[in-house]
């Protein structure tokens, strides 16, 4: 779906959609139309519930003293809560509302909201990332869709007063567009289509924004002793990867900032297998990888000024002959031993060499790893939070004040040391997994012992990597939870 | 077990391990370093020709807290309890308010369940430990000290006793009487039926056992101060009602009153040490037994708050009848703050392990309140979200509440919001799901393996 940005129309034709406050308050050009029509507008919120509230819709078809063939009334609640991600919300509402209409173009009418603290570009702009946020739809596999149940939007035409600045004041928030819709397409894609080596292809394609990338296969991973992460690879045909992408819009010899990503591109659990049902689901356990990847596309598209690394860790997690079994102690480039008693907790087996080449290789700033690590997580926070570990109050400060920012909340649960017996081995340094209660804190702990000290901070994003039902801006599906909140919390604090 | 304070012979410091010519320094002098690091509580017993010598590792002076300090009275009473000694001295060369905490160590380790479940005593928990005698200069003053802190001792201990009875002991009744023991505490026992508890009820209503919401008041303040409100889940057996529970383990639901015992304790704690405070403890006690009378999944019961309830799973009964006793506390009482303790989910255990108890609140000075006091008493919470966007869970199809989700997902989460629905948004109040910490699974500092009286000390010290 294509977004522009123009100027009001004097004479709205087709479809449009206008703001309503609450307590059935037009805005300007609400109130235009609603003059010219002699009251239609006013008359039929009149005759409904619509009251203006956020989220209510109201719909009239060939509105009597109008040219329009459609007219969306959309409630924006308070004038004094309307912020940025209230306006990213309108934007999504209105493409829930009429990418079914039969409408392929419509406009939405942006004016000042009385209370808000945003202005009209800043409206526009962030109504428009809504939209475009909210309009992703993944059906290339769909080959036989009738035209009508296709959407039938093409083109959302943003008018406000100041349109060109609303326009420049949307480019870097499609840019974080384009790296969530990247994110959404991978984790979307089934495993027989995206696996270790096609993406690493998918991250070399990065290379045309900018992105520096660099693949390791399982030869190299092998010299540099990575015997965690290539033994979860190791019962699968597939290879093993490891992929570097720098983007460095910082000053040469700064710290980067490091992202780390577990990248399980199918997770059988190995020999550990996992029961059948809603094993497809497992096609998303790269998820954390995939939010790396689409976020080096938003910070080189936007031309952020920070050196960043982006480091993921592919693997698939395949039951064979040649497979590791439950038992086996395996070597991780950091020294450390350990015993994998489960095979199904392999993503912190691959974390744990990516994140100790991590910090060896770059002597990073600091070191956030996201992935879809525990189910424990999905029963502690459910699907509404991230979990955020971190040995650092600050940048877990940071990292919560960006989700509430965007909309990607993160929730901080603790890493006390407490924990740390139950991943004590009778055998190696460590075991794998540490039974059900706390399944999430000592896989955070498991991970620790491989940051070396450097300040970090860990996401187990398995309960928001994929949505059930749709949200303001997110379709259900792969939600790319993690690229708005990182990309915003790169561009509060660490950009010059 | 009796614990004295008295002068060593000699003042302490000149008898500190310091000096290269003591006996300790020999006996350190003659051990594989890893045979005795000196870590804390590191504990060693040495049989010598003069009788016993123990060593204890301390660690570092500086990081001796009195957190640290009760940690290493109780592995000296763990390591040593049936080491053969009888009467053991204690001299560290601390403060006599640091020995009182060492002291206090050992008296909360100093627990076991009554020998009265059993004809004869097991060989392996008799204790051969009579006597402590703690070795400080200003013994008098270790002694006062370490009155205040044996009151609280004394509290977790009752609480332990509750929880350990098993569930044809600790019947509602026997519970009720337990709770009339308390010295110097008003108890008054209120009728569900009559009362319209309904919810309090209809949990108890398929057992034999009548339930009941004790109330017990401690007025230790002027009588216009008002009153702080605990609320303790008693639920003295739970079967899970007709959606039963696997007979695996069910033994330990036997335990499900520890939010109960714990608002015990920390009243008997308060009125123990004449806090000048006004607190009411309401224990809401019911058997949760499966029978013809029993309520049925698909039961939608009108609470006391008036909020009409759908009883998906009989199983959920604990937010049923802290629904009721939460709503009657706000009613009747007209509370300064709520603080409900339950052994409530299993979601919790998954989110927080055996380390923490889960803190549910909306308000962030009571938390940071009882998080501090968690910290300081090594009972230890963490908060979790408690916010509007979770109700969809608990959104019933045929009444203004369910009690549960089917779905799999954050259980606790969705329990702690349901509570909120029967609190008044203008009274803080928090909620302590305490399920993965009321019994403990393996020996700790503090309480050897089983109850652990978890929520006396915290809340005794967040009252005061």
């Amino acid at each position: 779906m294509k977004i522009s940005f123009a100027k009001p129309a004097s004479a709205p034709e087709g479809a449009l959609v206008v703001t309503v406050l609450e307590g059935r308050q037009l805005g300007a050009t609400g109130q235009a139309l609603d003059a010219e029509s002699g009251g239609t507008l006013a008359r039929a919120m009149a005759k409904s519930r619509f009251e203006g509230k956020k989220d209510q819709t109201l719909l009239l078809h060939a509105p009597a003293g109008l040219k329009l063939d459609r007219l969306l009334l959309v409630g924006i609640g308070k004038g004094k809560s309307f912020d940025a991600k209230a306006a990213q919300a309108l934007g999504g509402l209105v493409v829930a509302q009429l990418q079914g209409s039969g409408d392929a173009d419509v406009t939405l009418a942006v004016d000042p909201v009385d209370g808000a603290a945003l202005s009209v570009a800043e409206i526009a702009a962030n109504a428009g990332f809504g939209a475009k946020l909210r309009s992703y739809r993944f059906d290339r596999y769909r080959t036989k869709e009738k035209a009508e149940e296709k959407p039938s939007l093409k083109k959302l035409v943003i008018t406000a007063a100041e349109h060109g600045d609303a326009k420049k004041a949307y480019q870097p928030l499609e840019a974080v567009a384009e790296g969530v819709f990247l994110t959404r397409d991978l984790a979307s894609e089934p495993a027989n289509i995206i696996y270790p080596e096609t993406l690493a292809e998918q991250c070399k394609a990065l290379a045309e924004t900018g992105v520096e990338v660099e693949v390791l296969g399982e030869k190299q991973m092998k010299k540099l002793g990575m015997g965690a992460l290539l033994g979860v690879g190791q019962g699968s045909e597939r290879e093993s990867q490891l992929v570097v992408m720098r983007w460095n819009g910082g000053s040469e010899g700064e710290a980067p900032l490091a992202f780390i990503g577990k990248g399980v591109t199918f997770d059988t659990g190995g020999i550990s297998i996992k029961p059948a049902a809603s094993m497809e689901d497992m096609k998303w356990d790269m998820g954390g990888s995939a939010v790396v990847i689409g976020l080096m596309k938003t910070l080189a598209l936007r031309k952020a000024r920070v050196n960043v690394v982006g480091v993921v860790g592919l693997v698939e997690n395949m039951p064979s002959g040649t497979a590791q079994r439950p038992g086996d102690v395996v070597t991780t480039m950091s020294g450390q031993t350990v015993e994998v008693i489960n095979t199904d907790a392999e993503g912190r087996l691959v974390l744990a060499d990516a994140l100790w080449y991590t910090q060896d290789r770059f002597k990073p700033h600091f070191m956030i790893d996201l992935a879809t690590l525990t189910g424990a997580i999905i029963i502690a926070l459910g699907d509404q939070y991230a979990g955020l570990f971190s040995n650092d109050d600050k940048l877990s400060d940071k990292l919560i004040a960006a989700g509430q920012a965007v909309g990607e909340g993160v929730w901080r649960l603790p890493i006390d040391d407490a924990y740390d017996k139950q991943i004590k081995s009778e055998i190696a340094d460590m075991m794998n997994v540490g039974g059900r209660e706390g399944g999430s804190i000592t896989a955070a702990m498991f991970l620790k012992r491989f940051v070396n000290g450097v300040k970090w901070a860990h996401l187990d994003i398995a309960g928001v990597t994929w949505s059930k039902k749709d949200g303001p801006v997110t379709p259900k599906g792969a939600t790319a939870f993690g690229v708005r909140l990182l990309d915003r919390l790169v561009a509060d604090n660490y950009e010059k | 077990m009796r614990i004295h304070f008295a002068t060593p012979p000699g003042p302490v410091s000149a008898r500190a391990l310091a000096a290269p010519s003591t006996e300790a320094e020999a006996w350190l002098a003659r051990l594989d370093q890893n045979s005795f690091k000196a870590e804390p509580e590191e504990v060693l017993p040495i049989l010598t020709d003069q009788g016993w010598r123990v060593l204890v590792g301390i660690g570092e002076r500086s990081a001796l807290d009195d957190s640290a300090l009760r940690r290493i009275g109780g592995s000296l009473f763990a390591e040593l309890a049936q080491a053969g000694i009888v009467h053991l001295a204690v001299g560290l060369d601390l403060s006599p308010e640091q020995t009182a905490q060492v002291a206090y160590g050992i008296f909360l380790r100093a627990w076991r369940t009554s020998p009265k479940y059993r004809k004869t005593p097991d060989e392996d928990e008799v204790w051969h430990l009579a006597e402590v005698t703690m070795l400080c200069d200003a013994p008098e003053r270790a002694r006062a000290c370490f009155a205040g802190l044996e009151a609280v001792g004394k509290a977790v201990h009752f609480a332990r006793d509750l929880v350990v009875a098993p569930g044809n002991v600790l019947t509602p009744p026997a519970f009720l009487e337990a709770l009339g023991t308390i010295p110097g505490i008003e108890i008054e026992v209120i009728d569900p039926k009559k009362a319209g508890l309904n919810l309090l009820q209809a949990v108890g209503q398929g057992s034999v056992f009548k339930p009941a919401l004790a109330v017990l008041r401690w007025q230790g303040a002027g009588k216009k101060d008002r009153p702080a409100v605990l609320v303790g889940k008693g639920i003295t057996f739970d079967t899970g009602g007709i959606d039963i529970k696997p007979a695996k383990y069910m033994e330990m639901m036997k335990g499900d009153m520890g939010g109960g015992a714990a608002v015990a304790g920390a009243l008997m704690a308060l009125a123990a040490r004449n806090a000048p405070v006004n607190v009411v403890g309401l224990v809401a006690i019911a058997e949760n037994a499966v029978s013809g009378r029993a309520s049925r999944p698909g039961d939608v019961v009108k609470s006391y708050g008036g909020l009409t309830v759908e009883i998906v799973d009989t199983d959920a009964e604990g937010r049923l009848v802290l629904a009721d006793a939460l709503a009657y506390a706000a009613k009747k009482f007209t509370p300064s703050k709520i603080i409900d303790l339950a052994t409530l989910t299993g979601a919790v255990e998954i989110a927080l392990g055996f380390e923490r108890a889960g803190l549910f609140t909306t308000d962030d000075a009571l938390a940071a309140q009882l998080f501090a006091a968690g910290e300081a008493e090594d009972e230890k919470l963490w908060r979790l979200p408690l916010t509007d966007l979770y109700d969809h869970a608990i959104k019933s199809d045929i009444a203004d509440l369910k009690n549960c989700s089917w779905e799999r997902g954050p259980d606790h989460i969705h329990a702690a919001r349901f509570l909120q629905h029967f609190v008044p948004d203008d009274i803080p109040w928090a909620h302590l799901d305490i399920a993965g910490l009321s019994e403990a699974a393996e020996d700790g500092p503090l309480a050897a393996e089983g109850p652990t009286g978890f929520g006396v000390r915290l809340l005794d010290r967040v009252l005061t």
